[in-house]
């Protein structure tokens, strides 16, 4: 029998004025022992699937069709049914383990709760399944942490628990919410790996939910795409990943950043919201191949092959090659100017240290960073969280002061000028900032945010309104916008009014700190866009900040990689991302999950977590590198050049690095 | 969701309305009986309810209906001057100090900690006390009191502005300090302001009514709800309701429209917010 | 032994906030005008007798003189001597602060419990009529006049149903009630007078009722508000996802998160019942501390006023203190280090 089988599914929730229709129609099943992936954009229906299979609606919903769990109908069972069904039949891990274990009860506790309630095990007998449990995700010392609150864990941890909180009752269909959000890279593969474990060896049925088609590709054997709510393509995660035939599909995919450059194409507009289920194809507005046909009626999902199913009247064929704009067009362009460049910003062996609080030890975030950005050059920084990569741009803007080292902005050294005079040198350098909405201040309209260069430049009110209107057009913004505010905008249209505001005063320098990574994958790529655009401009330099290298490489000159306030490397894009010489670097890499073929190359496989690893002398990874020797310990390596390329490397052993390489 | 608004609304439409319709009557007292409130009847006094006498008149002879209406004039009044001068005088203060901080911060901080380490009853009471009564005095005593209350609440406000995003926004723009704290931190500050300061104005009534009742408010004559049950206090053991039921009744009525109003707007602020 | 050791720390840092109000409340009482020596011999004592009474309680001195003798009497424990009634203040304030204590104590723990179990009642039925019913009770009990509504309840339960007591005395004098701690209730119970504690009990109902419905509104709507803030937590949607139920749910994933920001507020409403009961021991001639504060304050009996103003203080930073060891307690994320 089927594990799961979601049948002609649809949720109906009752909003102030009006109903949503969250999910219409919604077909799909899951096998014991195979892995099915649930993909689309936030809006889509994800987690609303997720809440019908443990019968857990949001209030004021309203449920039709059938969620058959081995036979039974999870949408009608009575409380006691669906208690014992919760847990033991289905149990679902939450997207954000922290904020879902409760903080004012100890961690075994919650897992003793879950095994005594669904294994009617006793006290004693739970405590020690629950040592078991612990020891079999991966967590050390599991008796002691049993009695551990949630707060005292790191975010990796927290996973480890909310995993064996979902697994302990050994139920036979694990739903996982975007199980991976937030973690890095290292943490990322060994989690999913656990879910297919879970389909491989205990047998059980997985759905896994994500954002993240790379992801998906990596563990999933068949993969169900949502839109507004309806399943528009479902099949083998080999096709519909590799060869998808729903123009959606392939717009996801399209606007997936690659490791190995593939260019972004855009696909414009948005995902509606729908009030009622859809009577036409819900993507015909944004859908190149749209006829008559997809506006007057709604496409059946039809079979391709066995197992393969499309809801759309065109299915498309083609291999998904890009059509877009490669953006690294441009750097022949930028490099063939003759004269070399003017520096826009210089950073001179910058330290931070942010003040602890009540006269604490400090944080101290950068350790010597030096960085020059040309015009008409776009420099890559990554890093993953918390190696420095915000506080870099904060510098360069003047926004935080170095304890010691400079910033020099157009020329000057923002140390050596004060009050007005300070004001207007920083403005030369913008900020496009991580949250669109949040950088919006939510009581003026879109006119005042990006008239606010102008207006403390002291541009008067008829100058300013021209150049703000030009400014939104170029942002390919409706001028109906000037008179919104900040909560009435999309993601995507207030990260446009950001990015107008930060080009409406012509600065040298624009740093986009991880201006994408809170937008959709089809809204991302758009942004991607129209940032390739702004870098393009041969008077400007820009510098990208982002976690996610693929970002990065679509569009920077130069690469700068982060690790722990420390640049580890930098050089070309083609350099780095072709044959990274530190073992950061390629450990990143190697870990980064993709939709091709991923970093082609030796892999290198960090041995330990960042937050378990101990702070020591000497090169800051130390304690995570495979190749660490004794003497790595020692004195911290200096970035220095090798073998006569165009990059740098701080690290001791990278001469040996190819040779070491070889070996492994 | 649509529920919980629903809701909000009809709070604050009911707390509106009540309000509404207490200013009206205490505007329009002179059309709604015909004794002055300060008016004696030698001929009845404690006379019961009925007859010439509406609701009665008290150990003095006066009207308690006429009283009751005249009496909303002073209560409303002295409540809503008092509070808006808390608010504007807390406020600013808290805003300047959550804004720049350093020892400006630090001394406003002290002395509202000095502040806060009393109830805000008792340190009315000792106040009025110690300056004596008359109206003016309680519009400044209540202020003062209710003042520290804004000033923490705005600092906590504008210090947790101070971080946001937008505010980062602005700076990078160039906007000068005095721009942003006048065009950005102020109007986001105040938001919590308007939540507190309708059910503020139902504590400051209290507040009032209840130095009143002690004989630390309006002086004897005057028309006033506590002062009118704290004459009352006698007949009510001896079985007369009249003369203290009535001026509570409307005290009661009053602050729980401003309750109502503060309530409502609240519940619409959490709405939105989710 | 860290519980102890965050005690005595807190304590000591309370001793700058005390040291600024006795010095605050030492200063204004003398700056502002009004002169105790006046109210005291009324308007006829000539200048000699006024000089005469004024070297009697030391207002002769210079005010730092004045002001060192007083603070040389509280490390001792020696608060001065009323004015109006000659006897020494210590005295007096001992058997006053027990009956307003019983008072507000009881008062106190009655509105946590009915507040507790109200407010989470209340959150689970969130926009259906039971709870929309207990908002608004909610809010009628935030507006009520506190002094008004004991009067409505003397007059209920005493002048028209008769089955209250007068509103005067706190004890039937006629129980033989030895005094030992001022709180009639416990004196009653540790001495074993059965008649005594019935009657205190009857005394005490309609007050500790009053002072009961004003407070419980504050902390009702508190419970609420974070009872309801836990159950959409994802937390508690994962505890029910994952098939938890009945008791176990209630008392492991909702109570205790629910009542983690209930003794700070607790603290706050303490405060505000000490300034109920001033009216409340008002209207119920109770003779507490409110009473004596009260009176002190209106004829300029400086020791007095300065007793209790430094004793309020004193109160309301403990009251905060315990607050913050319960919080701690029911919240592992603060750390009492």
């Amino acid at each position: 029998m089927t594990l799961l089988s979601v049948e002609d599914l649809s949720v109906l929730i009752r909003r102030p004025g009006h109903e949503v229709a969250a999910l219409s129609g919604v077909h799909l099943h899951v096998e014991a022992g195979e892995v099915v992936g649930l993909v689309g954009e936030s809006g889509g229906g994800k987690s609303m699937v997720a809440r019908s299979v443990v019968g857990l609606l949001p209030a004021g919903a309203r449920a039709t069709g059938r969620v058959l769990f081995d036979g039974a109908d999870v949408l009608t069972m009575d409380p006691a049914a669906l208690q014992a069904h919760r847990g033991r039949g289905a149990a679902l891990c939450f997207q954000n383990p922290r904020g879902a274990l409760s903080p004012t009860r100890t961690v075994g506790a919650q897992l003793t709760d879950r095994l005594r309630t669904h294994r009617g095990m006793d006290r004693d007998r739970a405590r020690e399944v629950a040592a078991e449990l612990f020891e079999s995700v991966g967590i050390r010392s599991p008796r002691r942490r049993l009695d551990a609150y949630p707060h005292e864990l790191s975010g990796g941890m927290a996973q480890r628990v909310m995993i064996s909180l979902a697994t302990g009752c050994a139920p036979g269909l694990l739903i996982a919410d975007e199980p991976t959000t937030g973690l890095d890279v290292t943490l990322t593969g060994e989690i999913l790996n656990r879910f297919r474990a879970a389909a491989n060896t205990e047998g059980r049925g997985v759905l896994l939910i994500s954002h993240d088609l790379a992801s998906i590709a990596q563990v999933c054997d068949r993969v169900v795409v949502l839109y507004a709510g309806t399943v528009v393509e479902s099949g083998p995660a080999a096709q519909v990943l590799g060869e998808p035939a729903h123009p959606y599909t392939r717009a996801l995919l399209r606007s997936v950043p690659d490791l190995g450059g593939r260019p972004v194409t855009a696909t414009p507009g948005a995902m509606p919201l729908l009030r009622e289920p859809p009577a036409a194809c819900p993507f015909a507005p944004r859908c190149a191949h749209a006829t008559g046909e997809c506006a007057a009626g709604r496409p059946e999902p039809a079979a391709l092959a066995a197992d393969w199913t499309a809801a759309c009247f065109h299915p498309q064929t083609a291999p998904l090659a890009g059509t877009g704009t490669r953006i690294a067009e441009r750097r022949e362009r930028a490099s063939g100017g003759g004269a070399e460049p003017q520096v826009v910003a210089r950073v001179r062996d910058a330290h931070v240290v942010y003040r602890g609080r009540f006269g604490g030890a400090g944080h101290h975030a950068l350790r010597g960073v030096s960085l020059s950005v040309a015009a008409g050059e776009a420099v890559g920084v990554v890093g993953e969280s918390g190696c420095g990569k915000s506080t870099l741009a904060r510098l360069m803007l003047g926004l935080v002061a170095p304890a010691s080292g400079g910033v020099e902005l157009a020329g000057r050294p923002l140390a050596e000028v004060r009050g007005r005079e300070l004001r207007r040198l920083r403005t030369r350098a913008q900020l496009v900032f991580q949250d669109p909405i949040g950088s919006l201040s939510p009581r003026r309209t879109v006119a005042d945010a990006i008239a606010e260069p102008l207006r403390a430049a002291g541009v008067g009110p008829a100058e300013r309104a021209e150049r703000v209107a030009k400014a939104l057009d170029r942002m390919e913004l409706d001028r109906s916008m000037l008179t919104r505010r900040p909560h009435e905008l999309s993601g995507g249209q207030a990260q446009r009014v950001g990015i107008a505001r930060a080009l409406v005063g012509e600065p040298d320098l624009i740093v986009f700190d991880e201006p994408t990574s809170a937008l959709d994958v089809t809204v991302q790529a758009q942004i991607l866009e129209v940032i390739a655009g702004v870098a393009r401009d041969s008077a400007r330099g820009s510098v990208f900040i982002s976690h996610d290298l693929a970002t990065v490489r679509g569009f920077c000159d130069r690469v700068v990689v982060l690790y722990l306030g420390r640049i580890v490397e930098e050089g070309p894009v083609e350099q780095v991302f072709g044959d990274p010489r530190h073992p950061y670097t390629r450990a990143l890499l190697s870990g980064a999950p993709s939709l091709g073929d991923g970093f082609a190359g030796p892999r290198v496989e960090l041995t330990r977590d960042l937050e378990e690893a101990e702070a020591g002398g000497g090169c800051p990874l130390a304690p995570r590198c495979p190749f660490a020797t004794p003497e790595c310990r020692e004195g911290e390596p200096e970035l220095l050049a090798y073998g006569g390329m165009p990059g740098r490397v701080a690290c001791r052993r990278v001469d040996e690095i190819p040779a070491l390489l070889e070996r492994l | 969701m649509t529920k919980d608004l629903r809701f909000a609304s009809s709070l604050i439409v009911t707390g509106s309305v009540i309000l509404a319709v207490v200013v009206l009557a205490a505007l329009l007292a002179p059309l709604l009986t015909g004794w002055g409130p300060e008016e004696i009847d030698p001929a009845a006094p404690l006379a019961a309810p009925g007859g010439a006498h509406l609701l009665g008149t008290d150990l003095n002879g006066m009207d308690v209906w006429s009283r009751v209406l005249y009496a909303a004039r002073l209560d409303l009044g002295v409540a809503v001057v008092a509070v808006a001068l808390a608010v504007v005088a807390g406020s600013l203060l808290g805003l300047v100090a959550g804004y720049w901080g350093g020892w400006a911060d630090d001394v406003l901080m002290r002395v509202v900690d000095v502040f806060q380490a009393f109830p805000t009853f008792i340190l009315a009471l000792a106040v009025a006390a110690l300056f004596g009564g008359g109206t003016l005095n309680l519009v400044a005593v209540i202020a003062l009191v209710n003042a520290p209350a804004y000033a923490r609440l705005v600092r906590a406000e504008v210090r947790s502005i101070r971080e946001l995003p937008y505010i980062e926004a602005a700076r990078t723009s160039g906007a000068p300090p005095w721009g942003i704290l006048w065009r950005h931190v102020l109007p986001n500050s105040l938001t919590p302001v308007r939540v507190i300061a309708p059910l503020n104005c139902g504590w400051a009534m209290l507040t009032l009514a209840g130095l009143s009742f002690l004989g630390l408010g309006v002086p004897v004559p005057g028309a006033e709800w506590g002062a009118m049950i704290s004459l009352g206090t006698a007949d009510v053991v001896a079985g007369r309701w009249w003369t203290s039921v009535p001026p509570g009744l409307f005290l009661l009525v009053c602050v729980l429209g401003f309750s109502l109003l503060g309530e409502g707007l609240q519940e619409r602020a959490d709405a939105v917010r989710r | 032994m860290r519980v102890l050791r965050f005690l005595l720390r807190r304590l000591l840092q309370l001793l700058p906030v005390l040291l600024g109000v006795v010095v605050l409340t030492f200063l204004l009482v003398r700056v502002l005008p009004g002169d105790p020596i006046r109210t005291i011999l009324g308007p006829n004592a000539t200048a000699e007798d006024a000089a005469a009474a004024r070297a009697r309680y030391g207002l002769d001195q210079p005010v730092w003189r004045q002001f060192l003798d007083y603070l040389g009497g509280l490390v001792t424990g020696d608060l001065g001597t009323s004015i109006q009634s000659g006897a020494p203040v210590a005295g007096e304030l001992a058997v006053r602060i027990g009956p307003t204590l019983e008072l507000v104590v009881i008062a106190l723990a009655l509105a946590l419990v009915v507040a507790t179990a109200l407010g989470i009642w209340s959150a689970r039925r969130a926009g259906r009529f039971g709870d929309h019913t207990v908002r608004i009770a909610a809010l009628v009990g935030n507006s009520l006049p506190e002094f008004w509504l004991g009067l409505v309840l003397v007059l209920l339960g005493y002048s028209v149903l008769g089955w209250a007591p007068a509103p005067s005395g706190r004890v039937d004098p006629d129980t033989d009630l030895s005094l030992l701690t001022g709180a009639d209730l416990l004196d009653a119970a540790l001495t074993g007078n059965g008649p005594a504690f019935v009657s205190a009990l009857h005394h005490l109902m309609l007050p500790v009722l009053t002072l009961a419905i004003v407070i419980v509104a504050p902390l009702l709507r508190s419970v609420r508000a974070s009872a309801l803030e836990v159950l959409a937590s994802e937390a508690y949607a994962a505890a029910e996802a994952h098939g938890l139920r009945g008791r176990l749910l209630l008392r492991g994933y909702l109570l205790r998160a629910t009542l983690v920001r209930l003794p700070a507020l607790a603290a706050l409403v303490f405060g505000f019942a000490i300034g109920s009961t001033v009216l409340i021991e008002y209207v119920f001639s109770w003779q507490g501390f409110g009473q004596w504060a009260l009176r002190g304050l209106l004829y300029r009996d400086y020791p007095v006023v300065q007793a209790s103003v430094l004793l309020i203080a004193l109160f309301y930073v403990v009251v905060f203190l315990i607050a913050d060891v319960v919080h701690a307690a029911l919240d592992p994320r603060v750390r009492i280090s």
